[in-house]
């Protein structure tokens, strides 16, 4: 049943990534990798939030990851590294947690909320800061070669 | 050099602005391109909002253009191509009718068909439903069908240009209203996964690592606006789901 379950949670981050990826007018192989990407990010994610039970940390890993795969994929391709991460990174973009929030605003609970509102900043930062990160770790490496 | 061809240059610079690029190399990008024209010295400052290029050509006599911005968005087939043509400009300097013309061939680009996007804002909600732990067929499918709802008020808003924030505001009120509606009829006891998956669409998650990517290397300015609008775009959402909740939530 967890075999199945995650079977389908990670199939819907392929459909997922893919529909933002034909959103941001991304074509050909980078459609697809990018999407790939995303199931990748997600798994990965789903793996080691059983493991390590700390989701801004294993966002953060999962970002540094992915960041990683996108720049390898974007000098093949010949693209932008940044975009294809961030499309690769959708499926962890902390919406759920975002509104659990705003339920708890809704609901006058607020100190609910308050703890809510600050782990949902802290998934974005932690997605943000791993990309940006490897992006400009990987912009000087680029630039000492040249 | 002349202005003829600044102008070219920054309509480059303009719609790479427009796709979605980082600043700074918006910014790198023009000081390439005027340098492979023998420029003498070029002085660019480029925000999300404005750009501003001074050169002095190869006869020293100095030439300033500005180029005001209102759109942003992401699409990295255009981005590409942009990156592409700067890369050929730089290499081969052509004549400002041949700029021109290659700049056209891509702004003709065969665009992406409106049933596609459609099917792409059903079809997303739905699979966020999923992945966020819904295994209800019924919860998927009307995740989908609001789903379509929001991308057709998402194109009527970009095609009158609202204001990218109320319009965000208004997506996210509708979409609360339309679940409420759900919950009301009975057709679905749980509203989070519907709503969850919607919210993903209408998210600034790109905004947010854009402006966080523009503050790291050094583009405060910019940084500092993208940062704002993420932030501002992600409380008018909160707020529009909130709000009939506030209102009908006696009613359940």
């Amino acid at each position: 049943m967890l075999v199945l379950d995650t079977l389908i949670s990670v199939l819907s981050a392929l459909v997922g990534t893919f529909g933002f990826g034909v959103l941001f007018h991304v074509k050909g192989k980078k459609l697809l990798f990018s999407s790939l990407g995303g199931m990748l990010g997600w798994f990965l994610y789903l793996m080691l939030f059983r493991w390590l039970d700390r989701e801004v940390l294993c966002y953060f890993i999962v970002s540094i990851v992915i960041s990683l795969y996108s720049e390898v994929m974007a000098r093949w391709l010949k693209t932008p590294a940044t975009p294809l991460a961030i499309i690769a990174l959708i499926p962890l973009v902390p919406g759920g947690s975002l509104y659990y929030a705003i339920d708890f605003a809704v609901e006058g609970n607020w100190e609910s909320f308050a703890t809510k509102a600050a782990h949902t900043a802290g998934l974005a930062a932690a997605l943000s800061v791993g990309i940006v990160l490897v992006h400009t770790v990987c912009r000087h490496i680029r630039w000492k070669h040249s | 050099m002349d202005q003829d061809l600044l102008k070219a240059i920054l309509h480059i610079a303009e719609r790479m602005t427009e796709s979605g690029a980082e600043i700074s190399r918006v910014e790198e990008c023009i000081i390439r391109i005027c340098k492979a024209y023998q420029c003498r010295h070029v002085d660019v400052y480029a925000t999300t909002a404005n750009i501003i290029v001074t050169v002095e050509t190869a006869e020293r006599i100095p030439l300033t253009q500005h180029r005001r911005i209102s759109a942003t968005g992401t699409d990295i087939d255009r981005l590409d191509r942009l990156n592409d043509l700067a890369r050929y400009v730089v290499d081969h300097t052509p004549e400002t009718a041949e700029l021109r013309r290659r700049l056209d061939e891509i702004e003709a680009r065969p665009r992406t068909p409106q049933p596609l996007i459609m099917l792409c804002y059903s079809i997303i909600p739905a699979a966020f439903c999923l992945l966020f732990g819904s295994r209800s067929p019924v919860e998927c499918l009307f995740a989908g069908l609001i789903g379509f709802v929001l991308g057709l008020l998402i194109m009527l808003f970009e095609r009158t240009k609202v204001n990218k924030i109320f319009a965000r505001f208004l997506c996210s009120l509708v979409t609360a209203f339309l679940v409420k509606g759900l919950m009301l009829l009975h057709l679905i006891t749980c509203p989070d996964y519907i709503i969850i998956g919607n919210i993903m669409t209408l998210i600034p998650g790109v905004g947010f690592t854009n402006a966080l990517r523009d503050l790291f290397v050094g583009d405060m300015f910019t940084g500092t606006i993208r940062t704002v609008e993420a932030v501002l775009l992600a409380i008018a959402i909160a707020v529009g789901f909130a709000i009939p909740d506030l209102l009908v939530g006696g009613l359940l």
